[in-house]
């Protein structure tokens, strides 16, 4: 029990260390709506990330992905094609990289981290190629696009102050709920997990599992790429790398959420205890003013930790 | 002439290998029950017996993998009981397996000298020279001239690969270790081509030459009959028979491993069987492991198929399942046209979607999800019926879920129970409620009580029979005779891919089927 829960009690520790060690500003309601804006990106593309995990393969092109259709939105408001039609325009580049990735996995049969990490290189460099390089900011951006990222829907004020419910908070909950519905309430999401249970069986027992997983891995492009649009709304501004360090992070906070399942697959809802402590450890420890480096090696520490002990829970069942 | 009237010749004089007593049972089955075994210096020596008489477990027994209940055995006068595959090595036993544990992406030189000592430079490196050198001269005494020792081993056929798997029997390692005594050799023709086979032949009489024992595994009577000097036969885990070769035949053979004589089988009457009822029409089938297959599975009718391990009896469920790529052939369900290779194919997904239900092979790794849970492993091909607009409906879910598992009688803690976590007998019922959940109009079972307890064997029979009743086409794939005139109406047999024979259950004997399954084209006629 504690070793199946040892990372939710892990969450708690965290949180009950900061709270006593930052009475005044961390357990607070202004606090925890930053915090749930701080990994509202990184939740969007854990999320999607979950949903190719499921298969048992990985998608480590998400970070550039997202990378990649910031940079397509914004070249596209730069030339006044309006708002809407940049958003399309990045996410139909999203889904058509993700169907990329999955073509090369299911249909060639690529080892996904070979096949992923070709294309990570691919979309990065897309990225730069659409930029020529630079930042695009300032007035190329609007500010409607600009505003949202920031904005978020007034609840009231606290000691004087407007306390905002974040726009990106509401996006990353609207496919938290898109994820988990997909995942734990269609056929399709059952036949995922079976692929990631045994592919060989579920072939037999009549899944398409080539187009399945192609399926996985256009939904993961797309998650990457409503996580690199968040991001440039939240920055108001779009350069080619912005997205790219998402991937270890999303992959982490997946990990983390696997030690929670029974069975060690991945579920959305594990994942969102995952992004969770990796948002309150970063906005706890920079509370504590601890040095950024430092904060790398703990974050580090901690996913290691986690991890192992799932799997020697698992060795012992 | 039977021979159960001659159980044991006289024994030559200097007997090499000598097993008393061996025995071994896995829980309540008695794989080995007091067998015995002479095998003489320089003798070749062939082990025989119908599948599962416990020729493989005396094997395992020699070879040190497994641990026996019992056993009293002597290797040239001392005792012999192999602990370990080292042990048994350093006594100077050598094991040719069917199953050819090479590794693909080393070289064939690498491959021979896997687990012994590489031949090395002063500094400790491997000297690669040498060790190619070596390898050649090994493939050489096997008069192997065209395999290339730095070959990678995926780059060769399978008949090559078998080579080089023998091979490494012949591998000397050091000069202080025992030299071979005695070379088991289990079904190593299986993927041989006649050439390679006579290859191999020369080797084993070249060994035999230098007073170097050979015990030989086989199901194939000609190469028997060819190649050994004396014949033990093992029957239910005892030995009822060892004879000489010169003085024994075929027919005498197989009544010594099944007990019962040899009946010439009637053939079925022209027009008896109508095809009014034809539900599957095959015609034609052709791929790498089946040639020209032609039948017809009739409504509520079981036909079981059988035939020798390597036959094409799986390979054939699985070319009308979609799962092997087919070079040519027809199949038609219920009139309408499924399969017409190459122009047309199917793959699993539509063959469910016509009416095809598959129990396959291998529970755990062909069959089920085994961290998923029993209402997820029966629904998964039935997935569509259960959800609407794709979105899973619980209700109903669970109602069709409860209806096949009662149907089968699962003992189950509940559907959400993960399906590791059910016995053996269960989890098979599990693929048994999810095949019959399609209602199917052609159920294709594989080995459908393989591993399963008497009890649960009966429970799948008596729902076999049901599925028949409610006029199913089923079937059914077993390597177990019993299970034949269990359950069959009709028996197909199949040899090295070929349709042998096809007759009605009740004209046949268990000798006719193993006669058509050693002998391919023999009983045909």
């Amino acid at each position: 029990m504690i070793r199946r829960f040892g990372t939710l009690l892990g969450l708690i520790a965290i949180i009950a260390t900061f709270s006593v060690l930052r009475p005044d500003t961390f357990m607070t309601v202004p606090n925890w709506l930053n915090i749930t804006q701080q990994v509202s990106i990184l939740a969007v593309v854990a999320f999607a990330s979950t949903i190719v995990m499921v298969t048992g393969a990985f998608d480590l092109s998400v970070g550039t992905m997202a990378s990649l259709a910031g940079m397509i939105a914004a070249a596209a408001m730069q030339a006044d094609l309006g708002i809407p039609l940049a958003l399309a325009l990045a996410l139909t580049a999203a889904a058509v990289g993700g169907a990329f990735n999955g073509f090369l996995v299911a249909y060639l049969r690529i080892v996904p981290f070979v096949a992923t990490l070709g294309t990570l290189t691919m979309f990065g460099g897309f990225a730069l190629l659409v930029s020529d390089g630079s930042t695009i900011y300032g007035r190329a951006i609007p500010a409607a696009f600009g505003g949202f990222g920031r904005g978020g829907i007034p609840l009231g004020t606290i000691d004087g102050r407007a306390v905002l419910l974040p726009n990106l908070t509401l996006v990353a909950a609207g496919v938290l709920i898109v994820t988990w519905l997909l995942l734990e309430h269609t056929g399709y999401g059952r036949r995922l997990y079976a692929i990631g249970g045994n592919r060989v069986a579920a072939r037999l027992a009549g899944v398409r599992t080539r187009l399945a997983l192609l399926g996985a891995f256009v939904a993961s492009g797309v998650g990457a790429g409503i996580g690199g649009l968040m991001l440039a709304s939240r920055l108001a501004s779009a350069n080619p790398t912005q997205g790219d360090g998402l991937m270890l992070n999303a992959i982490a906070a997946v990990f983390l959420g696997v030690t929670l399942s029974q069975e060690g697959e991945p579920r959305v809802l594990g994942t969102l205890v995952g992004v969770t402590i990796l948002g309150v450890l970063a906005n706890g420890l920079t509370q504590l003013q601890i040095d950024t480096y430092v904060q790398q090696v703990l974050t580090g520490v901690i996913v290691v930790g986690a991890v192992a002990v799932g799997s020697l829970r698992r060795r012992e069942a | 002439m039977p021979l159960r009237h001659h159980p044991e010749t006289s024994l030559p004089p200097a007997a090499r290998l000598h097993v008393r007593r061996a025995s071994k049972r896995y829980g309540e089955e008695r794989a080995l029950d007091e067998a015995h075994l002479e095998v003489a210096a320089g003798e070749i020596h062939a082990l025989v017996g119908e599948n599962g008489a416990g020729k493989s477990t005396l094997i395992r027994l020699l070879a040190g993998v497994e641990t026996p209940d019992m056993f009293d055995a002597a290797l040239d006068g001392d005792v012999l009981d192999p602990s370990s595959p080292a042990d048994a090595h350093a006594m100077g036993l050598r094991f040719v397996h069917q199953e050819l544990n090479v590794v693909p992406a080393l070289s064939v030189a690498e491959n021979l000298f896997l687990g012994r000592p590489y031949p090395r430079h002063a500094l400790g490196l491997i000297a690669w020279r040498r060790l190619h050198r070596e390898a050649r001269g090994v493939l050489e005494r096997l008069g192997v001239t065209h395999i290339e020792p730095s070959t990678p081993m995926y780059e060769l056929r399978p008949g090559d690969a078998m080579l080089v798997a023998l091979a490494r029997a012949f591998v000397t390692s050091d000069a202080h270790a025992t030299p071979p005594r005695v070379y088991v050799f289990d079904e190593p023709t299986a993927s041989l081509s006649r050439r390679e086979t006579e290859l191999l032949f020369r080797v084993i009489r070249e060994l035999k030459m230098q007073n170097v024992s050979v015990l030989y595994v086989s199901h194939r009577m000609d190469e028997i009959l060819e190649l050994t000097d004396r014949i033990t036969v093992l029957r239910d885990g005892s030995t009822v028979a060892t004879v000489d070769t010169a003085t024994t035949t075929r027919d005498a053979l197989i009544h010594a491993m099944t007990g019962r004589t040899w009946q010439a089988f009637r053939e079925p009457e022209p027009g008896e069987e109508g095809t009014a009822n034809v539900t599957l029409h095959v015609q034609g089938l052709r791929n790498a492991h089946l040639e020209d297959v032609s039948l017809d599975l009739m409504a509520g009718e079981i036909t079981v198929l059988t035939g020798l391990a390597g036959s094409g009896r799986s390979e054939l469920l699985r070319a009308l399942m979609g799962a092997d790529p087919l070079e040519a052939g027809r199949v038609t369900l219920a009139g309408r046209t499924l399969i017409d290779a190459p122009r047309q194919r199917i793959d699993p997904h539509a063959a469910w979607r016509a009416g095809v239900a598959y129990v396959p092979e291998e529970r755990r790794s062909e069959a089920l999800w085994m961290s998923g849970d029993v209402r997820s492993n029966v629904l998964l091909p039935h997935l569509q019926r259960v959800t609407r607009f794709g979105m899973a409906r619980r209700s109903l879910e669970r109602r069709e879920a409860a209806q096949w598992t009662e149907r089968v009688d699962l003992r189950s803690r509940g559907l959400h129970q993960v399906v590791r976590e059910l016995s053996g007998g269960n989890q098979q019922k599990v693929v048994f409620a999810r095949a019959l959940a399609a209602s199917p109009r052609v159920l294709l079972l594989d080995e459908p009580t393989r591993g399963v307890d008497v009890g649960a064997k009966n429970e799948m029979y008596d729902l076999i029979r049901d599925a028949a009743a409610r006029g199913t086409a089923i079937l059914a794939v077993t390597s177990d005779l019993e299970e034949v005139f269990t359950l069959a109406d009709r028996v197909l047999v199949l040899a090295r891919g070929r349709l042998v024979l096809d007759a009605r259950a009740a004209t046949l004997d268990r000798a006719a089927i193993l006669s058509a399954s050693f002998d391919e084209g023999a009983v045909a006629a």
